[in-house]
């Protein structure tokens, strides 16, 4: 990957602990540059979420930086709620809010956070619900839609930031499998857009096909990052191959 | 008098044409004291609820001590010493609201029951917010919403749901505990209603059961249909 420009993303010896008990990141190192698709995979309780939502700060780094854009989140003086809107978020519960209809759901915060005039916001809310094939639910709640739709708005919704990285958290885990493949080809159509993502999944396919980088987890640390080719052809980690023999 | 003729007059009712009035004033009264003293703990209560769940230990420590206090000790102690003791160094002008509330007496005993009712609301409040998801939270935090602006427009509005019935429990519980407000101060609610006719007319059980018929019959129907919301919402999502 262009090792000339600048990681959007720098991670240096993140720690995370809860309690004296539990490490879950355990002196993790990373960088991700601009337009990657870095996939995540590990078994489960190995940190990946973790880690992932250490890079927007839902959780507070025990120890070491997480670097976006130059600036390190956990300092003292950052003001986070700046930083977060330039990163989207998607959950494996998508997390919509329902007491409001989908196109509230996507206004909300560039109106409330960026100060967007409501007709600006609902513009580029339309704009993008119809590159979902949702501009017909505008006016739905959330509890009238199918997973798989719950689950694009949700991407909408973060996308109506216009952010600069998008991290995914199992976006499809927790869909009937007649659903995945909606979501997924709009993450494809993101990153052939050039997005630059972070994707926690189990979809080994995904990660083979759209991943430019995938890192595999195992015990709060991450043990392989090799481009698709490579992590799935040549795992040279015995952990990787056994987790490899498990899934594929 | 024998024991019969004793019994029967337990059960006079012939006092009821006369003093009706004593009932009906007085059951508006305890209403609109009762309404009064749940919408005046409101603010307060979402206050100390949002103290408890803050960061700041401090906070956390004054709000749990308020509650503690107002739910450890009775309230007719905890009126005793608001009305003797707030209010005879405050002075309130008499001035009839409706033409038979008298805000020198109502305002104390509002008063009273509102910072009793805020600590139990308080943690009615506490609760139908932890109740909603965390997801919810984080979400509208990863889109860049402070945390004041997550509470007030996300967390706030879905927690009015778990709130609401428990609220309306609250009320029903504030028209029967506002009967001490009359026993105590004077104060012309259903309860004095019925002891000033026992004492008029020297009847001595029937005004009081008059007055319990009334009770029942509001908050039974209502402790009834605040079951039935409840799980009405359990089942389903009402918006
Ligand atoms: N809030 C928390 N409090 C305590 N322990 C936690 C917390 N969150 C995560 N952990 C622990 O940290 C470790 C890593 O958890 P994490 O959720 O990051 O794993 P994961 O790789 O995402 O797993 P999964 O595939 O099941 O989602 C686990 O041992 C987990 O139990
Ligand atoms: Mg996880």
């Amino acid at each position: 990957m262009a090792t000339s420009a600048k990681p959007i993303i720098e991670v240096r010896g993140l720690t995370k602990r809860f309690g004296s008990a539990v490490t879950a990141l355990d002196h993790c190192d990373l960088s991700i540059f601009p337009g990657e698709v870095v996939v995540i995979v590990g078994p489960s309780g190995s940190g990946k979420s973790t880690l992932l939502r250490s890079l927007n700060l839902l959780e507070t780094p025990t120890e070491g930086q997480v670097i976006f854009e130059g600036v390190d989140l956990a300092g003292k003086d950052v003001d986070i709620n700046r930083h977060r809107q330039r990163m989207g978020m998607v959950f494996q519960h998508f997390n919509l809010f329902p007491h409001m209809t989908v196109l509230k759901n996507l206004t909300l915060a560039p109106m409330t956070v960026k100060g967007v005039s409501q007709q600006q916001a609902e513009a580029t809310a339309r704009e993008l619900l119809k590159t979902v094939g949702l501009q017909d639910r505008e006016n739905a709640y959330p509890i009238q839609l199918s997973g798989g739709q719950k689950q694009r708005i949700a991407i909408v919704r973060a996308l109506c930031m216009q952010p600069d990285v998008m991290l995914f958290d199992e976006p499809t885990s927790a869909l009937d499998p007649e659903m995945v493949g909606e979501v997924l080809e709009v993450m494809r159509g993101l990153a052939a857009r050039g997005m630059t993502m972070v994707v926690v999944t189990h979809e080994m396919g995904f990660a083979r096909e759209v991943g430019t980088r995938v890192l595999f987890m195992d015990a709060g640390r991450i043990l392989v990052d090799a481009p698709p080719q490579q992590f799935f052809s040549h795992p040279d980690n015995p952990r990787l191959s056994e987790f490899l023999s498990k899934v594929l | 008098m024998t024991p019969l003729m004793l019994a029967a007059g337990l059960f006079d009712f012939s006092f009821l044409p006369r003093y009706s009035s004593y009932f009906i004033k007085g059951v508006q009264y305890t209403l609109i004291l009762s309404a009064a003293a749940v919408v005046l703990a409101i603010v307060p209560a979402l206050l100390l609820a949002l103290m408890r769940l803050s960061k700041s230990r401090v906070l956390r420590f004054i709000a749990g001590a308020y509650i503690s206090v107002f739910r450890s000790t009775p309230m007719l102690v905890q009126l005793s010493i608001v009305y003797f003791g707030l209010f005879s160094v405050i002075i309130l002008p008499s001035y009839m609201l409706f033409g038979f509330i008298d805000i020198s007496m109502f305002i104390p005993g509002v008063v009273a029951l509102a910072l009793n009712s805020a600590a139990y609301v308080a943690e009615i409040f506490r609760a139908g917010i932890l109740a909603v998801d965390q997801g919810q939270t984080e979400a509208a935090r990863s889109l860049g919403l402070t945390q004041g602006q997550t509470m007030k427009l996300i967390v706030l509005p879905q927690a009015v749901k778990n709130i609401l019935p428990t609220l309306a429990n609250e009320l029903v519980t504030m028209i029967k505990e506002s009967s001490i407000c009359g026993t105590l101060m004077g104060i012309q609610e259903l309860m004095w209603g019925a002891k000033t006719v026992a004492t008029t007319t020297h009847i001595i059980m029937a005004p009081y059961l008059v007055a319990a018929v009334i009770y029942f019959c509001i908050n039974f129907p209502a402790t009834k249909a605040i079951e039935a919301l409840e799980r009405r919402m359990r089942r389903g999502d009402v918006r």
